[in-house]
């Protein structure tokens, strides 16, 4: 899924504090799952932002809205009754959620309300960690199934580094050592050959290396 | 006389681009270099244009200064985070490089490495900044210097298709003036009356423009242009011209060097981009009276 933690209070108050009518807008895909743009934590903005702004005595109206995805131009499209009716959308979705409400509604004001972090997943409840750098090439099935471009620190496609102690990273002795975990994942599954190959210079084209992409699938493409 | 110093005295300026080699042997470089020795003030050495791989700029400026002539690089951020970025600054002065060009750089997808990774830690802007702060004695991480550096930086302005653009464009160049650059280097330039609307334009960042002659080296060159790049401003008359021509290699010569003389009463110096052909360069200079 796509992580996000959502902004510190200070700024989302004053990123809307020019605004008197909002449009505060949760997702229910991946932010939903990590805890920080769903239904409830939608609420739980709103409730902050009300009692702070009529603390301040300043008149400000708030709609809550959660779509099913805000990055699907079809949900994006219910908007269409409610968005006149805001100065402004405060978005608790991914980047994507954001852009795709921008996009559609070209003359509102669109501003984040979390950051988003990474493609990861759960670790544990209330821990989600980074698995996966989208590069458009994946290694998985050379590495054990551990991505050593998101979780090595050097991004390192042959490791390890030599700066790793007992399993952990030298960054943080909270990150496991990647190539660590891919050994010790080749050697259980007795395919430790693998690490005898050389995985050569990566080809950045399929990740950023040649600007911003896209997928067409023409076969659904209309 | 150095180039910073004739800069600000007002005095016309010649630079000449020299690109290194791909590969060790510098032979050509500076045999090119020492023929135009003492005729240009400075020669601009540009680092891996167009996204293909060679020597480096600091080496290539180096040689430069080793054969006793100043020299500029171009300095940009596809290529080096803000570590390495600053590194070379600081290297580059201390091997008594002193002229910076803050540019663009190329696309990697349109380079010789296609699959490389692209950097860009900072922008051009954020690049300037590291300048200053080495200039001021400190690095970005905040730490002190021992030893500034002091550089005279220039920066480009691209070609722009229409008027709304190059507004865009002007509006980004009076950052990067604010940001730190003394001079501006103008796009090609292949019509004189564009350029002095160019001019017109430019004359808010108060600044010297530094105008471009690019070399053409034939009709295909020069069509290459005039459909790729419709800012340029090449007539179908100029086109014709290099065609009809006896030798249109020499023609090209000419042409660079009528231009060069024209732009003498308009902007504040010359840039001559041969690409490849640095051999041309004497031939250039010598039409043009420099």
């Amino acid at each position: 899924m796509i992580t996000a933690e959502r902004k510190p209070i200070e700024d989302l108050i004053n990123s809307v504090s020019s605004c008197r009518r909002i449009l505060l807008l949760g997702c229910n895909e991946c932010v939903t799952v990590c805890s920080a743009g769903g239904r409830k934590e939608v609420a739980l903005l709103s409730s902050a932002l009300q009692m702070h702004f009529m603390k301040e005595g300043k008149p400000f109206e708030i709609k809550e809205i959660t779509l099913e995805r805000q990055c699907d131009p079809e949900y994006v499209e219910e908007l269409v009754p409610h968005i006149d009716s805001a100065d402004a959308v405060l978005s608790m979705a991914c980047g994507c959620g954001v852009q795709e409400v921008a996009r559609r509604f070209k003359d509102k004001v669109v501003l984040p309300a979390v950051n988003t972090k990474f493609m990861g997943a759960s670790e544990r409840q209330g821990v989600w960690a980074e698995r996966c750098a989208g590069c458009g090439d994946c290694v998985l099935g050379m590495t054990g199934g551990v991505c050593p471009i998101a979780r090595c620190s050097k991004q390192l496609l042959n490791g390890p580094c030599g700066g790793s102690t007992k399993g952990k990273c030298e960054v943080d002795p909270d990150i496991d050592c990647a190539w660590q975990l891919i050994w010790d994942r080749l050697k259980a599954l007795g395919m430790t050959e693998k690490y005898e190959e050389n995985i050569p210079a990566k080809d950045w084209r399929t990740g950023r290396g040649a600007g911003p992409r896209k997928i067409v699938r023409e076969d659904l493409a209309s | 006389m150095s180039f910073q110093k004739r800069l600000l005295s007002g005095e016309f300026v010649v630079l000449a681009e020299m690109n290194t080699p791909k590969g060790v042997d510098t032979t050509q470089l500076i045999q090119n270099a020492r023929r135009i020795k003492g005729r240009v003030d400075a020669v601009i050495v540009p680092d891996m244009d167009d996204g293909v791989m060679r020597m480096s700029a600091l080496a290539g400026a180096v040689l430069m200064h080793q054969q006793g002539m100043e020299a500029l690089i171009h300095v940009y951020c596809r290529d080096r985070n803000r570590m390495a970025l600053q590194a070379d600054l600081l290297a580059a002065y201390a091997l008594g490089i002193q002229g910076l060009i803050v540019v663009s750089g190329e696309e990697i997808c349109n380079g010789d490495h296609r699959d490389a990774k692209a950097v860009d830690d900072l922008d051009e802007l954020g690049l300037l900044g590291a300048v200053r702060a080495l200039e001021q004695g400190t690095d970005l991480g905040g730490s002190d210097l021992e030893g500034t550096p002091s550089f005279t930086i220039g920066c480009a302005v691209p070609q722009c298709a229409d008027d709304k653009s190059l507004d865009c464009a002007l509006e980004l160049a009076a950052k990067k003036v604010e940001a730190g650059a003394k001079f501006i280097l103008s796009p090609p330039v292949f019509d004189i009356r564009r350029f002095e609307s160019f001019m017109g334009k430019v004359k808010g960042l108060n600044v010297p423009v530094i105008s471009t002659v690019y070399l053409l080296k034939s009709v295909g060159a020069a069509r290459y242009i005039a459909t790729n790049e419709p800012g340029a401003g090449i007539s179908e008359e100029l086109i014709r011209r290099i065609r009809k021509a006896s030798d249109r290699e020499m023609e090209c010569v000419r042409i660079a060097a009528e231009t060069i003389v024209a732009l003498k009463a308009l902007a504040q110096g010359v840039r001559i981009i041969t690409l490849g052909w640095e051999h041309r360069l004497p031939d250039v200079l010598e039409y043009a009276g420099l």
